[in-house]
């Protein structure tokens, strides 16, 4: 029975193919979607990350960088600095808010970078110069190739204009650009030049982390102090609210539609075979080895699909960044997990469900026919 | 043939249901994800809109409404109510804070701080009455919703508690809710809260919503207040909505735009499949027409009838789906709109699907071609 099933479905090539081709589809879209949200997630907090601090001290009652505004005196950087444990500290100033470039308005993270915390700036550099100096701006290069524009060229930065000293790479999202401009020049326009959003702190080896923010605590008044994962963990919390969660839905909805797709492609195949499963049961097979069968090509076109998903997603879904620089992709292979979990039941319950009349025939209508 | 094509959509029912199902959950895809575009738009221009306001003074430089820092010298106010024509000038304050509950996640949420003997308030109450009394504030229902909150319930923002005086309908912008507080409790709450700390620049006016006699010219007023204010920049109401969803396209639409365009691509290559499956599994049945004389153009139009036959029923069942899961997304997170009748994507999809059924019926023109009669005989 198994033989007969492998051979009546590669019979026909053509349909088999039509069929895995469009669970594979319905399979990618939810692949796509899927990737949107890990890569625009991971993005969302990479400034974060590649900063690679131990603790982070920003204003009390603040716990996020996201939609949030943060001001700390700049001379509680100095004290934090003093503390012993302590190995460095560096400090931005952080404006979230809309920046025009090439004409368009961009929904930027603003940080203002003095000279002596460098580290605190770009990680990656595509082109120019990392440090912006006054009435200068490094711009992420994603948005120099989506408007066309380049060094030397002017952007707007609520009511001032800056010059384009460099591109760099890693710092485009959906939700938080991050655009680089002086510490002088964020600190005019918030009123804050002696003033910090945000302060990195790495911690001397040895040091316990847990030890240092209670002593940063104590010693440093009307501050909020965090581990960087509780920081990342928070703010990640907060920004994957603004527009990825929308990719989210898209994700159930999408696998919604790929199961839906899998129960039509694997009904239409066993339905079409009826006739056969019928005769085969007039033969003396039993119910048993009938739906075995037809589960067994069920489960072989919805694996063959998943196989032609996993191919397209890490060929033609991996390149896709190439020509549309403004996605951020994370195809990853546990993506497919919950996809092959969830076709399982439906190829399994829509065989069974066309195998069904075939199961109550009386093998002598086929004779008699 | 259109008989034919009604006995063979008629003579397996399930089957043809089914196909309808498939190809309407694909079309419900597309018309989602158009529809939360469409919703995310028209969130972010009814919020300069149902401010109520003829014009709307912002920080020299800032021409959004909203996701934008604007601030304005305290004595603006008086300079652009001393102007003719202007009857009197709201003031209005966007503070965001995060807000947090036990138990529950944080969520961005943006005070929209305003006079409440005046205008800028929510413009539309769904439960309780806006807020009269001191520490009381009127929330958006996506709010109430996600944490549970009712009328005459504690909102507590960096330990500082206000009571909510009612439910704001449709009060959310940007994937950010509104709560709407009055002056007073602002400036207690900046000082009672740790959050004013080392602020020496607090956030006290942000816009003006500027009211003018009946009949007065906007354009030559809004000249005079830049004029009489050189820190500031008027703006009519619908220019500064068009500023946000302009802001809107940048900030999500080339995601957006991805999204759907890989909706429409992998939902119509579904929906392409589907049809050509439909018709290979009947090429013997084909065949027969063949060996019967029908020519392979009459077949061929007949397919075409058949797949336009079955995108005809599938959209209004696409168009079911959708709302529904919109419902559904409304109701359960109300901070998304998910506008799904809007005109122009709802044609787009149906054009779309029109024109891949039709490739999807004309994929196996070639199988028909080369078809021999005599082998449905041999057969």
């Amino acid at each position: 029975m198994f033989y007969w099933s492998l051979k009546t479905l590669f019979s026909e090539p053509m349909r088999l193919i039509a069929s895995a081709l469009a669970v594979a589809m319905s399979f990618v879209l939810v692949i796509f979607f899927s990737a949107v949200f890990e890569g625009e997630s991971d993005q969302m907090v990479a400034y974060l990350e590649k900063m690679d601090a131990d603790i982070w001290v920003m204003q009390k009652g603040v716990s996020n960088m996201h939609m949030a505004s943060s001001m700390v005196w700049d001379w509680k950087v100095d004290k934090i600095a003093r503390i012993p444990g302590v190995q460095k500290v560096k400090a931005i100033l952080y404006l979230n808010g809309p920046v025009k470039i090439g004409g368009k308005d961009w929904f930027s993270y603003i940080l203002g970078i003095k000279p002596e915390h460098q580290g605190a700036g770009p990680w990656a550099m595509a082109q120019g110069n990392a440090l912006p100096g006054i009435g200068e701006a490094v711009i992420p290069e994603v948005i120099s190739q989506l408007v066309g524009v380049k060094i030397g060229d002017e952007i707007t930065m609520i009511d001032r204009s800056l010059r384009i000293v460099g591109l760099t790479k890693g710092t485009f999202s959906m939700a938080s650009s991050v655009v680089f401009v002086s510490h002088h020049d964020l600190g005019d326009l918030l009123e804050g030049k002696d003033q910090y959003s945000y302060i990195m702190v790495n911690v001397e080896p040895g040091v316990s982390i847990a030890d240092l923010i209670e002593k940063i605590k104590y010693e440093v008044d009307k501050v909020n102090v965090l581990t960087n994962d509780e920081f990342i963990s928070s703010d990640w919390q907060l920004a994957v609210q603004m527009g990825a969660e929308i990719v989210r839905i898209m994700t159930i909805l999408s696998t919604i539609l790929a199961a839906l797709i899998v129960a039509f492609t694997t009904y239409s195949l066993i339905a079409r075979k009826r006739r056969e499963l019928a005769i085969a049961k007039a033969l003396g097979f039993r119910n048993r080895q009938i739906y075995g069968a037809a589960l067994g090509q069920s489960i072989i076109i919805t694996g063959f699909g998943l196989l032609l998903a996993l191919f397209i997603s890490f060929t033609v879904l991996a390149w896709l960044p190439r020509i549309i620089p403004q996605i951020n992709l994370a195809i990853r292979l546990h993506q497919f997990i919950p996809l092959a979990v969830a076709a399982l039941p439906v190829v399994i319950l829509a065989t069974l469900g066309a195998v069904r009349t075939v199961a109550k025939v009386d093998p002598m209508t086929v004779f008699r026919n | 043939m259109f008989k034919f094509i009604y006995r063979q959509l008629s003579y397996e029912r399930p089957r043809t249901a089914l196909t309808c199902v498939a190809i309407a959950g694909a079309l419900a895809v597309i018309l989602l994800l158009e529809g939360f575009q469409s919703g995310l738009l028209l969130q972010l221009k009814s919020v300069a809109l149902n401010r109520g306001a003829d014009l709307i003074v912002a920080q020299r430089g800032v021409s959004n409404f909203i996701a934008s820092r604007s601030r304005l010298p305290q004595l603006s106010r008086e300079k652009i109510e001393a102007i003719n024509g202007v009857v009197v000038a709201h003031p209005i304050t966007m503070v965001p804070v995060i807000y947090e509950k036990q138990g529950y996640r944080k969520s961005p949420v943006f005070f929209v701080v305003y006079d409440t003997r005046g205008g800028g308030g929510p413009s539309r109450i769904k439960t309780g009455k806006t807020a009269s009394k001191p520490r009381e504030i009127v929330i958006d229902e996506s709010l109430a919703v996600l944490y549970d909150l009712n009328v005459g319930d504690a909102f507590i923002v960096a330990d500082f508690e206000f009571r909510i005086s009612a439910i704001a309908e449709r009060a959310s912008a940007l994937f950010t809710a509104f709560a709407f507080i009055d002056y007073d409790d602002m400036i207690d709450f900046f000082f009672d809260s740790d959050l004013v700390g080392d602020i020496n620049n607090l956030p006290l006016l942000s816009y003006l919503l500027v009211v003018l006699e009946p009949g007065a010219d906007k354009g030559a007023i809004a000249k005079t207040i830049e004029e009489v204010e050189s820190a500031a920049d008027a703006f009519e109401p619908e220019q500064l909505a068009q500023n946000d969803v302009a802001l809107g396209h940048t900030l999500f639409g080339p995601v957006m735009n991805v999204l759907i365009a890989a909706g429409y691509i992998v939902s119509l290559l579904v929906i392409g499949m589907i049809m050509f499956a439909s018709v290979h599994a009947r090429l013997r049945s084909l065949g027969v027409l063949k060996a019967l004389g029908f020519s392979n153009r009459a077949l061929i139009k007949g397919l075409l009838a058949e797949s336009t036959i079955m995108i005809l029923l599938s959209f209004p069942l696409a168009i079911c789906f959708a709302l529904l899961v919109a419902r559904i997304i409304e109701a359960s997170v109300p901070l998304y709109l998910v506008s799904i009748t809007e005109l122009v994507p709802m044609l787009r999809t149906f054009l779309a699907a029109l024109v891949l059924g039709v490739l999807g019926a004309y994929l196996p023109y070639r199988l028909i071609a080369r078809l021999d009669p005599a082998v449905v005989f041999r057969s």
